[in-house]
């Protein structure tokens, strides 16, 4: 009896082994290959996300001829990792996400941004009741950032904090949060989890416009002044031009950055009427507040 | 005994010490705390359970099962590879017993003493997010796990019959076939048994480095306050976890029995998990279309190297272990995560001492304390599925949860591990309740002694020293997930961790993962020595 146990384990481990060893990859592999993979920071729920970035990829494959998909991710570094490996060839990221990519891939090039983008802010909001309409009244309420890798949602609004001179680690009652997305941070306020969080202005506006958050519950006290943010990322030449032909990068970028009326359906779930076009310069105060603040070294 | 005494009251005083350092001016909830726990309970009573969500439940328990089953088959391998030479039995000479006590012991435990999703996240940045970085991830954690206790069964065994065999000129990989491995054969199924309900839950817990299954689905509607969402999959989550639990407890009894009642049920098990195993293969590898051979290719290696140049600070100006500030930072860092280990230990201690009577099967049929009352059946039943449901839920979707209810900090960590220490502590404890010998209870009894009497002066002091040495193995399993919980902000190495992965500052791993071993080790040794003076 004891054999036959032994010897059951043992054929366990065989089909174990051999179920991995088996090789009809090859095949799966080059259909693998050709498909052009966007990402984008999990900064909203994933439901929107999916729907969001479905479409954009609908459009691309349609625009380029490539084959794009979609690739949802769970954290922001999760995606700046795969953007590295170049499993992702074109991601959506914020001004931080983007500056930490670049420092992995130099050749990466912010290529299109929303107009937005280029005057983006932060809201900070807290519960109706509170008596609260500067940052400094901040001091003692719990509070919650969004990803600790979010630009609108963590990096600036610590900057804007700072300036004021609030220490985080100190002046709020406990630790900060940090949320993971900005869709988490209104939930949480409203719910009253948390007294006050900051977040993407977009994201908020958009909430407020589809009503899903209670404005009887919560309100903004503090817009923060304009900085660089979102846009879309491409990869290497490496990983692109290399892999999908000669000028992939250029038909990409010219596919977004023709987007129109045609196209208004799409452009609205990114809450904007067009793309225009974005360059790796423009991301120079992101990394220096970045380094100021220690996230980047 | 004397020295016992001393030892439980020293102990008792660190945690008190502990506990009374935490910073309790303050309101404990944080604002929006008790209203949060309330939506919580509330959804309690009417979780989702709408066919969609079933559907999603199911599958994800599926994701959750095969990982845990795929990383448990390759643990056993490992376990076998290395536990085999680890145990010495095949070496005789002084050199050879010597390389299997240093290196192969060494190798098994520094493989354990990392967290398994510690593990998967150093995957996941080495290879990619693959099926593979969780199965790896679970294949090395459990595998060093046992492959410890797999080398101590077999030196354990009785010597007579390897005698016997020796003298009858038998090699030395036949003594191994035929004399150490049949003799230890049932502690390894069980104890591979207990494991794999154990790597069920840290499957499901893998979603924190963006793989799918019920941790994710949890984490999902979590993030989304979902709450009734979340205690479907919660459920799903207990029902398997306990259907395990079950079947391996079965098992045991069966393996224990005379060979002729058990044959079947034995053979039935083994060729089940063997199909579970071979699903779960099929599935990843058909269904996920992951290849174990793919991910051995150029480009990982590539990223792999990057990756271990980036940890050992390789061209960097200045590595966060030679920084005099980033050691002070991390010393502190490991002072807290011991705090938060301390005082979950405490708690679950403290909670299973107050429920491991009426936990006790034998308590509830009244031999214990040869009293018969009403309520001792429905306690009985309250207190063991209280110890199901706390030790069913990982520690770290207890942590998930108490986040949004106590503020940042040493406690919600602290009490995320409890509850789920609790559970485990109140299973084992009460099967050393139960598995007394009743006879000085019945002196007890027949000169008279009340059933108070009878738990203070006939039970309790029989199963302290046992009770007491499973707390301290449990405060070492505790301090290694203690760094686990602060993967969402309940504090300690953990959280630094997690923020120095994100922002890609790999020597800052490096130093944590230092402090994190060392802390380990110390707390090894310092319960080992414990444990010692209560044998």
């Amino acid at each position: 009896m004891k054999k036959l146990i032994a010897l059951i384990l043992t054929a366990i481990m065989l089909i174990s082994l051999s179920g991995c060893s088996a090789d009809n990859q090859p095949a799966a592999d080059k259909a693998e290959k050709s498909v052009f993979k966007i990402g984008a920071i999990p900064d909203q729920n994933a439901a929107d996300l999916n729907r969001n970035f479905g479409a954009m990829a609908e459009y691309l494959s349609k625009a380029t001829g490539l084959q794009v998909e979609f690739v949802p991710s769970v954290d922001y570094a999760a995606l700046v990792t795969a953007f590295e490996r170049g499993d992702i060839h074109m991601a959506w990221f914020g001004g931080l996400t983007h500056v930490q990519a670049r420092s992995l891939v130099p050749e990466a090039e912010a290529i299109a941004q929303r107009p937005r983008d280029e005057q983006f802010h932060s809201v900070f909001i807290v519960q109706k009741e509170l008596n609260v309409d500067k940052l400094e009244d901040l001091k003692g309420l719990s509070f919650t950032f969004g990803s600790e890798s979010s630009t609108s949602g963590h990096l600036m609004p610590r900057y804007f904090l700072m300036e004021a001179g609030l220490d985080p680690a100190k002046d709020f009652e406990g630790a900060p949060n940090f949320s993971g997305s900005h869709d988490n941070t209104y939930n949480l306020v409203q719910a009253g989890t948390f007294k006050a969080g900051a977040l993407n202005e977009a994201v908020w506006e958009k909430a407020v416009a589809e009503k899903k958050v209670d404005l009887n519950k919560v309100k903004v006290f503090y817009t923060t002044p304009a900085y660089y943010d979102y846009n879309w990322t491409i990869n290497s030449n490496e990983y692109v031009d290399k892999v999908f032909g000669e000028g992939t990068r250029q038909n990409v970028k010219e596919a977004l950055l023709s987007m129109d009326n045609d196209q208004a359906d799409i452009l609205a779930l990114f809450q904007t009427d067009k793309f225009i076009e974005a360059n790796n310069e423009n991301y120079q105060a992101i990394e220096t507040v970045a380094k100021k603040i220690g996230i980047i070294k | 005994m004397k020295k016992r005494n001393y030892l439980t009251l020293f102990l008792t005083l660190i945690f008190l010490m502990s506990f009374a350092s935490v910073g309790w001016s303050k309101n404990l909830f944080h604002s929006g705390g008790s209203s949060t726990m309330l939506q919580i309970l509330k959804s309690l009573l009417n979780p989702n359970l709408s066919p969609e969500l079933l559907k999603l439940a199911f599958e994800s328990s599926w994701i959750t099962v095969a990982y845990a089953a795929a990383g448990i088959s390759l643990a056993l391998i490992i376990a076998f590879v290395l536990g085999i030479p680890a145990s010495g039995v095949l070496t005789e000479s002084t050199f050879g017993k010597w390389m299997s006590f240093t290196v192969f012991r060494g190798i098994l435990g520094f493989m354990r003493s990392i967290h398994e999703l510690v593990w998967a996240w150093l995957f996941v940045a080495a290879i990619g997010l693959s099926p593979y970085a969780a199965i790896f991830a679970l294949a090395i954690a459990y595998g060093g796990a046992l492959g410890k206790i797999f080398a101590e069964l077999l030196q354990t065994v009785p010597q007579e019959p390897i005698k016997a065999l020796r003298s009858a000129g038998a090699s030395k990989l036949q003594i191994l076939i035929y004399g150490y491995l049949p003799q230890a054969l049932s502690n390894m199924v069980s104890y591979s048994m207990y494991r794999f309900e154990c790597a069920i839950r840290s499957s499901a817990i893998m979603s924190f480095v963006g793989l799918g299954g019920l941790g994710y689905q949890i984490q999902l509607s979590l993030t989304e306050l979902r709450y009734n969402e979340v205690w479907t999959f919660l459920f799903f989550l207990i029902v398997i976890v306990s259907a395990v639990d079950l079947w391996s407890s079965l098992l045991r009894k069966k393996m224990a029995e005379a060979a002729a009642s058990r044959l079947s049920f034995v053979k039935l098990s083994t060729v089940a998990l063997a199909a579970i195993a071979a699903a779960s293969w099929m599935f990843i590898y058909i269904a996920e279309a992951a290849s174990l051979l793919d991910i051995f290719n150029a480009k990982n290696l590539e990223h792999t190297k990057d990756f271990l140049s980036g940890l050992l600070g390789i061209g960097q100006a200045e590595p966060a272990f030679f920084s005099l500030e980033s050691w002070k930072n991390a010393i502190r860092l490991a002072a807290e995560t011991l705090h938060i280990s301390i005082i979950a230990i405490g708690l679950s201690a403290a909670g299973m001492l107050l429920t491991v009577i009426p936990a006790a099967r034998n308590a509830a049929e009244g031999t214990l304390t040869l009293k018969r009352k009403w309520y001792n059946w429905p306690l009985y039943l309250f207190t063991s599925g209280l110890y199901i449901i706390s030790r069913s839920v990982p520690e770290l979707v207890w942590a998930m949860i108490i986040v949004y209810i106590l503020k940042p900090g040493i406690l919600p960590g602290a009490i995320a591990l409890a509850l789920h220490n609790f559970g485990i502590l109140g299973k084992l404890c009460a099967e050393v309740v139960e598995d007394l010998d009743l006879r000085p209870v019945r002196n007890l009894a027949s000169s008279g002694a009340s059933s108070g009497q009878i738990l203070v002066y006939g039970v309790i002091p029989a199963v302290m020293p046992k009770l007491l040495s499973y707390i301290l193995y449990r405060w070492e399993v505790i301090i290694r997930t203690t760094i686990v919980v602060g993967f969402v902000g309940a504090g300690g190495l953990g959280q630094q961790f997690k923020l120095s992965m994100s922002w890609f500052h790999y020597t800052d791993v490096t130093l944590i993962l230092i402090c994190y071993l060392l802390l380990v080790a110390l707390v090894d040794l310092f319960s080992e020595g414990c444990r010692r003076i209560i044998q």
